[in-house]
């Protein structure tokens, strides 16, 4: 209607919502090299990939992400965030592009740091969480909550994703193909790295533990068992206990198409574990497996939890000791776990009589 | 020696941990608002009094939010909500007096942007009494203790 069109709005809104950044700043789009200029013949090669590759976050979005993740107040440099989200593949295209200018600052040196971080904090929470579980669990177990694929999802669900500066870089002779999710990795870890810088190693740990340690992991399907049966009696025989044996507790449907069987294994008076089956052998192999887990998955309280990060006071370099070191008693160095199914590589061979050499007999 | 084996193998590519957010560290799921406004029609008059008065105050509130400001003439006022899941939420903003569009805008940071999913669905109607009574928590012999 021609009186709502006459009924001008504020013409003021436009002007006092005007961006206070300068005009120069905005940036050019198409940008100038990729067009062609009227008096040549030939088009121009515009690499159009690396040029969106190479286009940095706004600002705003680089402090939004820092807020987020409880990084606001980090440090007054508004460089960091930008470094952090910065992976090392862009800087050949960006150089390709820009010749005159300096290159990016890159998350390679923070996010090795923070990787060797996340190492740390996770494997002394996994063993001191759970004492008896076997090495190569262990091992598993902290692939699972600092790897690669978990750090990548870290900084997918932080919103790091749209902020990340990367170039699909092909496989070349030296090294593989750049793929999303390790560009996406190195971003979680370079956090850690500038947490430490900025901070202290206990803040580092604190965001370690927020971050990744609070995170769930199948610790269950991680313990594969071949035998479970010699595992239990190898067992059994480091902790000084007598020989298991396995009694059927239950039965029923013996000779019919849907036997169950239920068997525990027993060591002397001691049930150690309870497995059902519909055959004898297939309950015998589930209680023995039962009892195993039962010992690997033995937690230590969350309140009774000793790490020995705790004795770290601050930077080594830092005069500034405000953060006193609390008491560390350290874990009761237990029974070490049988050879059979520990480090993972089976074909271990263990020194018998023939492979002994004559010396090391006569000692025995 | 056995190389066949009753399990499959655990690739390290698989070894991930799922998320718990709000266990220790929440993060807030909405990363960027986006405001798009009509300079000249009195249908996004409201929206440009909010952006004017209100809007800084709510930036401050919220410093884990982008705001964006778009001009956008002869189309109706507009706010779109951007989630880390990747999915977006569109609210239009005609109609609303500018409480209301204050209280559409609290509705985006408040979201997860998750997909609203319905639960409104027909109740069972039944002449009978159930044969088992309805399960109720308090009257177990345990309670559930977090």
């Amino acid at each position: 209607m021609q009186n709502v069109q006459r009924r001008l709005a504020s013409t003021a809104t436009a002007q006092k919502l005007k961006p206070t950044i300068p005009l120069s700043s905005i940036r050019a789009f198409p940008p100038p090299q990729a067009l062609t200029p009227k008096d040549s013949k030939s088009p121009v090669l515009f690499d159009s990939d690396a040029w969106a590759a190479s286009q940095s976050p706004s600002p705003a979005a680089l402090g939004a992400f820092a807020h987020r993740v409880g990084l606001g107040k980090l440090s007054t440099n508004p460089e960091l965030m930008q470094q952090a989200c910065t992976h090392e593949s862009i800087t050949l295209p960006y150089s390709k592009l820009h010749p005159n200018k300096s290159l990016p600052l890159t998350n390679t040196n923070l996010a090795a740091l923070g990787n060797s971080l996340l190492g740390l904090f996770a494997t002394e929470f996994v063993h001191a969480s759970y004492p008896h579980l076997p090495i190569r669990v262990v091992k598993a177990a902290v692939s699972a909550y600092v790897g690669p694929t978990t750090c990548a999802d870290v900084a997918r669900e932080m919103g790091a994703a749209p902020l990340l500066r990367w170039y699909r870089a092909p496989k070349t002779l030296l090294r593989p193909a750049v793929l999303h999710h390790e560009a996406l990795s190195s971003v979680s870890r370079a956090l850690i790295a500038l947490v430490y810088q900025e901070r202290s190693i206990e803040a580092a740990k604190k965001f370690a533990h927020d971050y990744f340690l609070s995170r769930d992991i199948d610790l269950r399907a991680m313990i594969k068992l071949m035998n479970p049966k010699k595992g239990l009696a190898l067992t059994v025989e480091k902790f000084g206990r007598e020989k298991p044996v396995s009694r059927l507790l239950k039965e029923t449907g013996r000779f019919s198409a849907a036997p169950v069987f239920v068997v525990g294994i027993f060591s002397g008076q001691d049930k150690l574990g309870e497995g059902f089956g519909s055959s004898l052998s297939m309950a015998e192999f589930r209680a023995a497996e039962d009892a195993l887990q039962r010992l690997y998955l033995t937690r230590t309280p969350l309140d009774q939890l000793q790490l020995p990060s705790q004795t770290f006071t601050g930077d080594v370099f830092d005069g500034l000791t405000s953060v006193k070191s609390s008491p560390y008693t350290a874990g009761e160095l237990g029974h070490t776990e049988v050879n059979y199914g520990s480090a993972g590589r089976s074909s271990i061979i263990n020194p018998s009589n023939r492979t002994l050499s004559e010396e090391e007999l006569s000692e025995d | 020696m056995a190389t066949r084996t009753a399990t499959r193998p655990i690739f390290r590519a698989s070894l991930r941990s799922t998320q718990a957010n709000g266990h220790s560290a929440f993060i807030p799921q909405c990363r960027k608002v986006v405001f798009e406004y009509c300079n000249k029609w009195p249908s996004s008059a409201n929206t440009r009094t909010f952006l004017l008065n209100h809007l800084q105050s709510v930036a401050k509130e919220n410093p884990h939010v982008e705001f964006v400001v778009k001009q956008r003439n002869q189309k109706e006022p507009v706010v779109r909500g951007f989630y880390i899941n990747n999915r977006d939420k569109v609210v239009p903003l005609n109609g609303f007096e500018v409480n209301g569009i204050q209280k559409k805008v609290q509705l985006l940071l408040d979201s997860s942007g998750a997909k609203i999913k319905p639960l409104k669905r027909r109740t069972v109607e039944s002449t009978t009494e159930s044969a088992r009574g309805i399960w109720s928590g308090l009257h177990v012999d345990q309670l559930f203790k977090i």
